[in-house]
């Protein structure tokens, strides 16, 4: 079982780095659908089956074909674009900076806390899922209902060709 | 049930019928009307907010916990509880909206419906998390805000509201991961986000203990939090964000998102990390930077509601101060200049949006000796100055006062002496505004200018009465919370 976890750890570092290093931005937009669906495995493994459910199918699914249709339908030249960010190139290494800081802030914080989380099993898991959601966390419940509505709202502003109301 | 079990459960239901109502009435009554419906609103948060603020103390309440249709008896249910802090807040929401509506009368005039149905989910996020006790459902609630946020800045459409917007939506969402992220490393550590859980687990002394992941947490929820209120140096989207959008939703902005977005969130933090000096320093800090640069950025300003929104950079710097000096003297400072703040920002904007209505310009080298000829504009902005500057009587020496003795008497006098130098700071770059724009020759093409009427011209009265007021009568609120026992 670990193996999976230290395989999918990799292939998302790779993936994510892939992500601000590739200069097509819809190979860029594959790259990040690959690095959430290999965390939407480790955190299957790891005993989140919910959460994991939800990583595969919003981030790596919704997200990955509203990201894919928005470059497929702007018109902007590639080229251009990239002529654009030409002197942004200065801070191409930030990323490989900050991958190698989390990388050791990671096991700096580890080897003092040892507080990796034990796994739960998935029935047990659903339960508590069912149970927290709906017993307990009530307000978020509340708060998600008007994000849907305050997001629908956006939409229907910055995307409605007439306004006159 | 009780009276005050209706009248706290207000504050989320209020906006949730509003939507309601201005979505379910055919568009040309809900054009007529939407306005209207916002100002009843407004004051009915008015009205709630000052009613359980009296009426905790008959029920000999500290705090009053409550819920919104489901059982507050489950072990580990969440609870919504509002006290004399967040109702001090929630009575500020009101009167900022209220005041946006008067402005928003004159200044927008399409577009009404979509105004007033992002507006109203504004004040459920803000409501929201004013009254949450678990650090999570705050996050979705300063959420809700901040989508509201972004599509109010962007909401016409235009070539700067657009980048205004988005500048704010990438600081935005930095500050969503940095908060996220934080709590993720809290929760780790405490295995709750229960603000009574965290503040236990705290006092036990664990938090004081070498635990990295802890301390991370807390470097990234200040951070985050310190984005969204426009602390320096967080602070890069915020005068983009309030020059490009409409009057009405820049005095929203800067008259209460940030607060509550961002400095309500620190009060929070710092006092659930009650006891741990690092945060408190890092507060003082930010807010002594926030108050210098602030002010000096302002200074270099030509457009009259960027140097307004420098100046939120470096007000919001002050209540930091307040937070980080701690105890209840520093929490009032900093709760009182959140009010004082929200009502002479609002004066300044109503002031902007008065000249930007007459004149058609906010460049304030076009400007000159205006005060002749918009005498209520140029009375009005001079309070707010003579406020904001900390000049006695007005209702901003107070807050000031009380901010700079909670940290003379908590030991940190070098930040107190920073805090009574800066006010020339301020006195500086609004004497450049005030000398540019209202005294001096009138230039010929301003010769048959007039003051601006309707509701912006009583905005502008009402909002001086009370900083005038507010100031003579601030005294004898001090004596009430004394009897009250809350000072």
């Amino acid at each position: 079982m670990e193996a999976i976890i230290y395989i999918c750890l990799g292939f998302m570092l790779i993936c994510s780095f892939l992500v601000v290093r590739i200069k097509s931005m819809l190979k860029s937009a594959v790259a990040l659908a690959a690095a959430s669906a290999a965390l939407g495995i480790i955190m299957y493994v790891l005993g989140s089956a919910w959460a994991a459910l939800i990583e595969i199918s919003v981030c790596s699914g919704l997200v990955t074909v509203i990201f894919i249709s928005a470059i497929s339908l702007s018109n902007t030249d590639k080229k251009e674009l990239q002529k654009l960010y030409e002197d942004k190139k200065r801070m191409a290494y930030l990323p490989v900076v900050l991958i190698i800081g989390g990388i050791i802030f990671i096991f700096v914080a580890l080897s003092t806390d040892s507080l990796l989380p034990q796994a739960v099993s998935v029935a047990q898991e659903i339960d508590n899922f069912r149970e927290v959601l709906w017993n307990n966390r009530q307000a978020d419940i509340w708060a998600q209902a008007i994000v849907i509505i305050a997001g629908a709202i956006a939409v229907t502003v910055l995307f409605k060709e007439k306004d006159t109301i | 049930m009780r009276v005050i079990d209706y009248i706290t459960v207000s504050f989320l239901v209020v906006p949730i019928i509003i939507i309601l109502i201005n979505n379910l009435l055919s568009k040309h009554i809900a054009k007529r009307i939407s306005f209207y419906l916002v100002g009843a609103a407004a004051v009915l948060q008015i009205a709630a907010s000052v009613a359980d603020f009296f009426l905790l103390p008959y029920y000999k309440l500290h705090e009053y916990k409550f819920t919104l249709l489901w059982n507050i008896d489950n072990p580990d249910s969440e609870y919504f509880a509002v006290n004399s802090l967040s109702l001090v807040i929630l009575f500020c929401i009101g009167f900022v909206t209220f005041i946006s509506v008067l402005i928003a009368k004159h200044t927008i005039d399409r577009k009404k419906v979509s105004y007033v149905n992002l507006l109203m989910t504004l004040i459920f996020g803000m409501n929201g998390m004013l009254i949450v006790t678990d650090l999570f459902s705050l996050y979705v609630f300063l959420e809700i805000v901040g989508i509201s946020s972004f599509v109010l800045i962007a909401l016409f459409k235009s070539e700067t509201g657009l980048e205004g917007s988005f500048k704010y939506l990438v600081m935005s969402s930095l500050a969503s991961i940095f908060v996220l992220t934080g709590l993720a490393f809290v929760f780790m550590h405490v295995g709750s986000l229960q603000y009574e859980n965290i503040s236990k687990y705290i006092l036990s002394g664990h938090g004081s203990s070498r635990l990295y992941l802890m301390y991370a947490g807390m470097i990234l929820l200040i951070a985050g939090f310190a984005t969204k209120s426009g602390a320096v140096p967080f602070h890069s989207w915020l005068p983009d964000a309030h020059q490009s959008a409409d009057t009405a939703i820049s005095v929203l902005l800067s008259g209460i998102v940030i607060k509550v977005a961002g400095v309500y969130g620190l009060i929070i933090l710092s006092r659930l990390f009650d006891g741990i000096p690092a945060v408190n320093l890092t507060l003082l800090v930010m807010g002594t930077v926030s108050i210098i640069v602030g002010a000096l950025l302002a200074l270099k300003q030509d457009h009259f509601k960027r140097i307004v929104a420098y100046s939120s950079v470096s007000q919001v710097g002050y209540m930091l101060l307040g937070v980080g000096a701690g105890g209840t003297l520093g929490l009032l400072g900093a709760v009182t200049h959140i009010f004082n703040h929200a009502t002479f920002k609002c004066t300044l904007f109503s002031n902007a949006a008065a000249l930007h209505e007459q004149t058609g310009t906010l460049d304030i080298n076009d400007m000159g000796g205006l005060h002749e000829k918009m005498p209520v504009t140029g009375f009005s902005s001079v309070t707010a100055f003579l406020s904001t500057a900390g000049i006695p009587p007005f209702s901003g020496f107070w807050s000031k006062l009380l901010i700079v003795m909670a940290l003379w008497m908590n030991d940190f006098k070098v930040f107190a002496g920073i805090a009574l130098f800066s006010s020339i700071f301020t006195a500086s770059y609004f004497l450049r505004l005030q000398k540019k724009v209202f005294f001096g020759k009138v230039p010929n093409k301003y010769e048959y200018v007039k003051e601006i009427g309707g509701s912006i011209k009583y905005a502008e009265i009402f909002l001086t009465i009370i900083m005038i007021a507010v100031g003579l009568a601030f005294p004898l609120a001090l004596l009430y919370l004394k009897g009250r026992g809350i000072l």
